[in-house]
């Protein structure tokens, strides 16, 4: 993460250079000036378009700086690389990649558009489409990340020119931190050379990693050298079987019972969307809650759904219950919007947010992650339907990107999918509303003979912070969602 | 620019195709062929389109760019093309250059939508100097401040292409189907399409500025001419068109519906 952060703090530094090494007088041009951009977009030398300048005096945008373009766990964020002086942004017009693609250097990747020119953007790395960032027609500023690559771990230190002649490119493969196969220069930071991950794991230990004694080729500390030296200073070891992404580890509990008498206590460090989970939850428990529980009547939400799915014929879209319940939730928003807003205690106000951005809990083999469907009140049935498809592959695998987990307004959580009648859930912060819905189940009801007929039912539980709502505006804000649920039809009136 | 007049040895090969009244679907289907298959450097000019048609940029929304409701009635083409840029009204009074070259065909040309666009500016003031007050204003070829031929390129890892609509004549009732763009250079400040633009006709034959044009070409490159199908199949090309002529029904959908 941290490091990350650092790249991308440079590489808003290095555009900025580039601006302004326009108008300073040039810089003596280097030696065998051969660098091809570490950056996205024409894999040549990057020029300023000043044709006033002689022919062969062509200025190096890196010459003068530092650049540091470092890789967390193999990851890249590739972004859109300066497209001509003074274009500062351009409109993402088509992508010739999806996710899971292996790619070739050179191999074209998006076409975009800016003034009268639409342009290629090819690859400088060979490797894998982690992420796809932006959709066609998104407007995209020179340097923010267009996608994420996997290229395999490495640190390429671009600190001066002559450093440049020296860069290799590294092969596709994702490596683990003990992999050897890139080329080190020595990074500015700390004087040490090591990876990323490793240097995350050293302060995740709280090692400083120039205490290290590094094992690894020209004497880089490598994982085991950090693990050593932590373990020789007492700190608590971790499980060294671990293979995955060193930045989230998961601790079985039954395992001591199966050893049986072989018993030993095991720690586990927090992180991802654990460590994530324990600030937001520590957050929340300074919020009085109140529960409000109501059960709501599924039979025609029932119906809906297959309704749905026998006039579908798109296999790549499956009905199910949520989507409904999501857009019928916003439609109870618009009437109830104070449970669609954060609180400030500061201030002591209450901002009722503008959209509604209903963020859907989901239990992943990382964790408990929510990200949201962002403007809701803006979104057909079907179109959240895709949406949460899509939120649910990229939570599965790992690859939801920040803004899908931010900027949330109220949560549903779906507990009922895995078990129980209802949750008693705690809001997420900076929300002031969380709602678990329990499994639809047949439930007897009776008529007025007194005769037995099966009903589908769904308890639901509303958590609400009690400084911003009371539980009358709770219960007629459950009312109406309950309405809409039970008499989807009703939806129609709202549509438009 | 430093090479000297009388010596052609050096310069990069152009292949040079004239037409007169090819449709512009057609032109734009070779060019777009011509860019992605071809590693030679091309000039293409043809005299005049065969009928009037509306020429989108590979992003242009008809709803925002066009008077949707008359092209219809008229029935009136549209093609997106597969370059960038605004929206165009061609007809046989438009005379098409475009220039199709190796990323480094050029000395001192980067592969940068305004390296290239100031590099034809200059070309083109060899090819106007003393018919008028002739620049390249924002990315629009200007007698003064009235448009008379516009740009739009497509840059690929190796080519780009630059090509120019130039006014020697229209229509007046032809602009009538473009809307005032939301995109619009800061010169032409709010004025409408016959306060903006102006006819090439005023200030030279037609025969006379393709002549030009091509003199200046040869000061850059070594022209030869050839022959090229314009009716070849677009379907051989080996990859997919992005030039498209929309559907009735796309233009349809661009209609603003009011019950």
């Amino acid at each position: 993460m941290i490091c990350r952060r650092i790249w991308r703090s440079y590489g808003r530094r290095w555009w900025l250079c580039s601006a302004s090494s326009h108008t300073s007088p040039p810089p003596p041009p280097p030696r065998a000036c051969q660098q091809k951009s570490p950056l996205l977009g024409f894999s040549s030398q990057v020029f300023t378009t000043d044709l006033n300048i002689p022919y062969d005096m062509r200025r190096c945008c890196f010459s003068t700086q530092a650049v540091i373009d470092l890789q967390v766990g193999g990851i890249v964020d590739v972004p859109l690389a300066q497209t001509g002086e003074g274009i500062a942004e351009c409109e993402l017009l088509k992508w010739y990649v999806q996710e899971g693609d292996e790619i070739e250097e050179f191999q074209p990747l998006c076409e975009v558009q800016s003034d009268k020119a639409t342009i290629e953007i090819t690859s400088r790395y060979k490797g894998r489409v982690s992420q796809i960032v932006h959709v066609p027609g998104d407007i995209v500023r020179v340097g923010e990340t267009l996608l994420k690559m996997a290229v395999g771990e490495l640190l390429v230190a671009a600190q001066t020119s002559e450093n440049f002649e020296n860069m290799k490119s590294v092969s596709s493969e994702i490596c683990n931190s003990n992999s050897e196969s890139s080329v080190l220069k020595k990074a500015s930071i700390g004087g040490v050379l090591s990876t990323p991950a490793v240097r995350n794991l050293a302060k995740q230990y709280g090692v400083d990693i120039s205490d290290v004694n590094g094992s690894g080729k020209d004497g880089r500390v490598i994982r085991e050298d950090v693990l050593k030296y932590a373990s020789n200073k007492g700190i608590a070891q971790e499980a060294l079987t671990s293979s995955s992404d060193s930045s989230e580890e998961k601790e079985c509990p039954h395992v001591s019972a199966e050893h049986g008498w072989d018993c030993e206590d095991k720690t586990v460090v927090l992180r991802g969307f654990q460590r994530v989970m324990v600030k937001s939850m520590t957050l929340a428990a300074k919020i009085p809650h109140f529960h409000y529980v109501e059960e709501i009547n599924c039979d025609a939400l029932v119906e809906l759904k297959a309704s749905f799915q026998n006039e579908n014929s798109d296999p790549n879209v499956k009905h199910t219950f949520l989507p409904v319940l999501i857009k019928s939730l916003s439609m109870a928003l618009s009437k109830y919007p104070f449970l669609n807003s954060c609180f400030n205690e500061e201030l002591q106000t209450v901002t009722l947010k503008g959209s509604h951005n209903i963020g859907i809990a989901m239990a992943t083999q990382h964790g408990l992650v929510v990200p949201n469907i962002k403007k809701v009140q803006s979104l057909s049935i079907l179109e959240i339907t895709k949406e949460l498809s899509r939120l649910q592959q990229l939570a599965l695998a790992n690859k939801l990107s920040p803004d899908d987990v931010s900027s949330g307004t109220i949560t549903l959580s779906n507990i009922g999918a895995i078990g129980g009648k209802f949750g008693s859930p705690l809001v997420n912060t900076p929300e002031v509303a969380i709602i678990a819905i329990g499994r639809i189940q047949k439930s007897p009801q009776f008529d007025d003979d007194g005769n037995v007929y099966p009903v589908s039912v769904m308890s639901v539980n509303v958590g609400a912070d009690h400084r911003v709502l009371d539980g009358a505006t709770v219960a007629r804000f459950c009312n109406e969602w309950k309405l809409f649920i039970e008499k989807p039809e009703l939806l129609m009136l709202h549509m438009r | 620019m430093t090479v000297p007049q009388a010596s052609k040895v050096g310069l990069p090969l152009m292949n040079l195709v004239r037409f007169k009244g090819v449709p512009i679907l057609k032109q734009l289907h070779l060019e777009e062929r011509l860019l992605r298959t071809s590693s030679d450097n091309w000039c293409i000019v043809n005299d005049g389109t065969n009928a009037p048609t509306i020429v989108m940029g590979l992003s242009g929304k008809p709803s925002e760019l066009l008077e949707v409701g008359s092209v219809l009635q008229d029935k009136v083409p549209v093609i997106k093309r597969f370059t960038g840029g605004g929206t165009v009204i061609v007809d046989p009074g438009t005379i098409f250059v475009t220039l199709i070259c190796n990323r480094d065909s050029v000395p001192g040309v980067q592969p940068y939508p305004r390296s290239i666009m100031h590099w034809s500016g200059l070309l083109y003031n060899e090819v106007f100097e003393g018919f008028g007050d002739f620049r390249l204003h924002e990315n629009d070829y200007v007698f003064g401040n009235r448009k008379f031929g516009g740009n739009a390129q497509s840059i690929t890892r190796k080519r780009w292409i630059h090509h120019t609509s130039f006014l020697w004549d229209f229509e007046a009732r032809n602009m009538a189907y473009l809307k005032l763009p939301q995109k619009a250079p800061e010169y032409r400040l709010a004025r409408s399409h016959m306060e903006f633009v102006c006819r090439m006709k005023d200030y030279m034959t037609r025969s006379v500025f393709i002549d030009k044009t091509l003199k200046a070409m040869e000061n850059h490159f070594s022209v030869r001419p050839v022959e090229v199908d314009v009716d070849a199949s677009v379907h051989d090309a080996g990859f997919v068109h992005s030039t498209k002529v929309l559907m009735k029904h796309e233009l349809e959908e661009a209609l603003p519906i009011s019950i």
